[in-house]
């Protein structure tokens, strides 16, 4: 396999899930909704907010938080100190994280043994 | 029969026309227009600083030319929080409009008391503190100039213009969900202890408030689903609420964009922290036991919502001038781009030494400039953009960085380029916010409902 062909092969948390960022001063959150509930389970089992937290970087300065909403399948990620302050003084292009989403749904879904 | 709630308005700027077919197609009761985000009354405040007859949205004199009469002749109220700093002057206009289109007997209200700028003195004094909520400061005075200073107020003073029989209601900063709960109280006596109704009235205007974030709007889950065509043009949302406190979203019928399980679970969660704990002025409400089910096309039907008593205190959001800044957008080809970055990077570094620059951040749009080091950048990029962000306490700073940056314009690396918008923009003034916490005593007697009517005396 290419180099390009493994990253494609990856099963990513959006093979699983659909979701959407919102902002609040300098918190996120990110919603990430299974479409059945075998697929929920398999989220709450992998997507642990630790490793969240460790897949977005430098983008989430502060703890990230994970509610679990079994009832309509979905978690709900809360990152702290997460939008350089907020959208009013923000340097970022995407001031108000709207994309955030896209960098959870980003990540593999299972966690890789060597660094995780 | 439900009471039927429209939403028309999600933001300064939204297409509030989209009220229309909802009105003339006799879908709603009550349309509520949301037009204030956390920047939004700094934007305003601004305005208001050129002409102090303004501080409000726009979007209030579109409302008042074309949607006012056509509600008026039907019956249908309209609720805006779209006076933001100078809700006095929205209605001012209202007036104007009304009484041009001669709609006699029109009543308007004014809500106003969630302007805490000139009280900041006697707040502090008494023993309010305003903790920034984010890193637990208290607030100091003469730190920074404060530009706003507005609580975040509930649904009471809108139920009770509503009781005098007003028609249009126009606020400042009340709370967005509050906007949409505010007539559900009004029309059907809700006590403002029942705490599971309110809650219900409120997850509701959560869902609404958004406008085409519900119907397929910024929605992953609708991306397969929704031509571009639709997007350019949905049908904006319907609540339709039983006193009991249960609801069905909808969409206007006839009209683009859907409304699925899907669409509604995105919306819940937008800009939700714990959902046990969705706070508003009004209630606390909670949504760890709500059920969805379909309930027949573009119909989702939300039961089982639960509520807890509201909170002591009301937010507040305290806007302070921490300074300006500035964007530079230079562009850099192929061959050795990154070599040529590098080059760039250390030539402003020169140029700038010794100016008062706060910050000095890099981005490479297509490359990092969403999602940073999340995957590994391209070693031998055809095209390299270079964002330079970079903010100083006074706009002159950043005037010479500017000028000190073009000068090197020919001097540069090779095949660079800037973008020429970036360079002839002006300093932006940036806003830092301060959310904190007011106990409610120190607000709500402040709190003031204003009614006047149209040919007649009030």
């Amino acid at each position: 396999m290419t180099e390009a062909e493994q990253l494609h092969s990856i099963r990513r948390v959006h093979d699983l899930a659909y979701g959407r960022a919102g902002d609040k001063g300098n918190i996120a959150n990110v919603s990430v909704i299974a479409r059945n509930l075998a697929d929920y389970l398999e989220l709450r089992a992998k997507v642990t907010a630790e490793r969240v937290k460790a897949h977005l970087g430098p983008l989430v300065r502060g703890c990230v938080v994970r509610y679990e909403l079994e009832h309509i399948g979905a978690l709900n990620f809360v990152l702290y100190d997460a939008l350089d302050g907020g959208a009013t003084r923000s340097l970022r292009l995407d001031t108000l994280g709207k994309s955030l989403a896209g960098a959870v749904l980003y990540m593999p879904l299972d966690p890789d043994p060597d660094s995780e | 029969m439900p009471y039927r709630i429209g939403s028309a308005e999600g933001f300064y700027g939204d297409d509030v026309t989209r009220a229309l077919p909802m009105i003339e197609g006799g879908h709603v009761d009550v349309v509520c227009f949301e037009a204030l985000s956390e920047l939004t009354l700094a934007i305003l405040r601004r305005d208001q600083m050129r002409d102090p007859t303004r501080g409000y949205t726009r979007d209030v004199e579109i409302i008042a030319e074309r949607i006012l009469p056509v509600a008026y002749a039907r019956g249908v109220t309209l609720i805006t929080n779209g006076g933001g700093l100078n809700p006095i002057s929205a209605a001012a206009v209202v007036r104007a409009a009304a009484e041009r289109q001669g709609l006699r007997g029109l009543r308007i209200a004014t809500v106003g008391g969630d302007d805490l700028l000139p009280r900041l003195p006697d707040l502090l004094a008494a023993g309010e503190e305003l903790l920034n909520l984010e890193t637990g400061e208290p607030l100091a005075l003469g730190d920074l100039p404060i530009v706003t200073a507005n609580a975040y107020l509930g649904a009471v003073p809108i139920v009770e213009a509503l009781r005098q029989g007003a028609h249009v209601v126009i606020t400042g900063r009340v709370a967005d969900p509050s906007l949409y709960l505010a007539p559900l109280i009004a029309r059907y006596g809700w006590a403002m202890d029942d705490w599971d109704r309110l809650a219900s009235g409120t997850i509701c205007g959560h869902l609404l408030e958004c406008t085409g974030q519900v119907v397929g709007g910024n929605s992953l889950a609708s991306v397969e689903r929704l031509p571009a065509s639709d997007l350019a043009n949905l049908g904006y949302p319907i609540g339709e609420v039983e006193e009991d406190g249960c609801f069905v979203i909808t969409k206007t019928p006839g009209t683009s964009g859907h409304i699925t399980q899907a669409t509604i679970k995105e919306q819940l969660l937008y800009e939700m922290h714990d959902p046990a704990a969705y706070i508003t002025p009004d209630v606390v409400a909670d949504i760890t036991e709500l059920r969805l089910a379909d309930d027949g096309p573009d119909r989702v039907r939300v039961t089982g919502v639960r509520g807890h008593p509201r909170s002591d205190s009301l937010k507040v959001n305290i806007g302070r001038l921490e300074g300006y800044l500035r964007e530079l957008i230079f562009t850099l080809g192929w061959p050795r781009a990154w070599e040529k970055e590098a080059q760039l990077r250390e030539m402003l570094a020169v140029a700038w030494e010794g100016l008062p620059l706060t910050r000095v951040e890099y981005t490479h749009p297509g490359i990092d400039s969403l999602f940073g080091p999340l995957a590994p950048p391209p070693a031998d990029p055809i095209e390299l953009i270079v964002r330079v962000m970079f903010t100083a306490h006074d706009s002159q700073t950043l005037k010479t960085a500017v000028r000190r940056a073009m000068a090197l314009g020919l001097s540069g690396p090779a095949g660079m380029s800037v973008s020429a918008t970036t360079v002839g923009a002006e300093p932006r003034p940036l806003l830092g916010l301060w959310p904190a916490l007011v106990s409610r005593a120190a607000v709500e007697p402040g709190v003031s409902v204003s009614p006047q009517e149209i040919g007649g005396t009030s």
